[in-house]
């Protein structure tokens, strides 16, 4: 079949980060990506993508700005016409660094808090880090420039959403992303100790559904019920290959920035061949795009082009194969998993994300 | 909406035309493909002009009833603010 286009390319720049957030969709082993990829390629990479008639880049990782030429990407990706999203989180964004970043063409910053205030968040990330995040969330507002604020909810936080909507409304915060935990990489192994109880969402919801009445016109708060609760899956991606694409530090090319899990499929690098025609023929794009590979209740569920068959990398985790339908829908032969999962009560401790993989 | 009130995009949302004549939204999150009328509307929303202007500028263009296209531009931008894509 032919390759629809792509709009949108994820560029992990680098997997290394100062933070231990378990909650991380990183993988375990990041360790293999040390081998970064040079400047020279990132702005080829970017270049080819803008050909490609991809418009939106996110620049992330592990922590982005710990790439010294993250400001020569973005303005490679700014001069090519492509919009420019920084997503980070904040402990290294001085004024200096905020400065050479904008007049480089950033459009927009992310930057996430892992809880409204000190003492919880630095437990989360593992570090003395909130109090420069806030540093970091003020001279982005006062360089009026456009901010989303994100945070990762678990259960170790979920009750402080009230607190994390007052303290984006304390920073005049427009865009806030309250963004429920999705289980790859190190939050799935940490799993069972992070996933939310349904009562914190029937709560979640009540509070969100307050805040957005409260401050309609000044702050847009996202919030997505976690796909483990619903009874259809996400739309991931779009659909496989239909228009999102990941580099990883090393060159990887992914449907999903959590498919190098799926260790069915040999993702192609961009050292080895243009990002177009990994795109348009790799295997791993083409094995899960469209429809025809899908298994049933999907092949004939008539929202198949909705949802796509649900998320391939948490088919895989969860089943062991990348084309199954998403356990996390309810006509999932497999869903019991989901149901298992929920029931589990999660008093194991939390493992931190670092370089070392866990054992 | 008062017609005084000028539009404009907010920070951090871009109106792209593609060579091929698509038009969409670059924001924060992603993309937002626009139909023709509101790719027609939003071109015309540059921080300057009023909403009268803008129904104006649309009837001359495309030969449509003033009160439907004032109520076409009034609820685009009543949908797109509550977005969070466009200020007033």
């Amino acid at each position: 079949m032919n390759a629809p286009r792509p709009t949108s390319l994820l560029c992990e720049l680098t997997y290394r980060c100062n933070l231990q957030c378990p909650y991380c969709y990183n993988p375990l082993d990041l360790e293999s990506y040390r081998d970064e990829l040079p400047t020279e390629t990132w702005l080829r990479v970017v270049a080819e993508a803008a050909a490609m008639g991809i418009l939106h880049v996110g620049l992330s990782g592990g922590e982005p700005t710990l790439r010294r030429d993250l400001p020569e990407i973005v303005a490679a990706a700014s001069r090519a016409g492509l919009y420019t999203n920084l997503i980070t989180q904040g402990t290294f964004l001085d004024d200096a660094r905020l400065d050479t970043l904008l007049a480089a063409g950033l459009e927009h910053v992310q930057i996430s808090v892992q809880a409204p205030t000190e003492a919880l968040a630095d437990q989360i990330a593992g570090t003395r880090v909130h109090a420069n995040k806030e540093r970091a969330i003020e001279r982005v507002m006062r360089r009026n420039v456009a901010l989303t604020l994100n945070c990762v909810l678990h259960r170790g936080n979920h009750d402080a959403i009230a607190d994390v909507i007052a303290f984006a409304e304390r920073h005049g915060i427009a865009k806030l992303e309250l963004a429920n935990v999705q289980f790859y990489g190190w939050a799935y192994r940490n799993r069972a100790a992070l996933l939310p109880t349904r009562e914190q969402i029937e709560r979640a919801l009540v509070v969100v559904a307050a805040a957005r009445a409260r401050l309609a016109g000044r702050m847009q708060i996202a919030y997505v019920l976690p796909d483990y609760f619903g009874d259809r899956p996400k739309a991931c991606m779009n659909g496989w290959g239909q228009a999102f694409l990941t580099v990883t530090p090393d060159g990887r090319v992914l449907p999903c920035p959590a498919a190098a899990a799926i260790r069915t499929l040999h993702f192609e690098r961009v050292q080895d061949r243009p990002l177009a025609g990994i795109w348009e023929s790799s295997e791993s794009f083409v094995t899960y795009r469209g429809t025809a590979w899908m298994p049933e209740p999907c092949r004939s569920c008539d929202r198949r082009e909705i949802d796509w068959g649900g998320c391939r990398c948490q088919a895989f985790l969860l089943t062991g194969d990348a084309g199954a339908t998403d356990p996390v829908c309810g006509l999932s032969p497999e869903h019991e998993r989901v149901i298992a999962a929920l029931g589990v009560d999660g008093g194991e401790p939390l493992i931190p994300r670092r370089m070392k993989q866990p054992v | 909406m008062t017609g005084t009130v000028v539009p404009r995009m907010s920070r951090g949302v871009r109106f792209h035309r593609d060579p091929d004549g698509s038009a969409m939204l670059l924001v924060p999150e992603g993309i937002v493909r626009l139909n023709d009328s509101a790719a027609a509307t939003l071109e015309l929303v540059d921080g300057r002009r009023t909403l009268t202007a803008i129904v104006d500028a649309l009837c001359v263009r495309y030969a449509v009833p003033r009160e439907d296209a004032s109520r076409d531009v009034d609820d685009l931008i009543e949908r797109l603010s509550r977005r969070g894509y466009v200020d007033r």
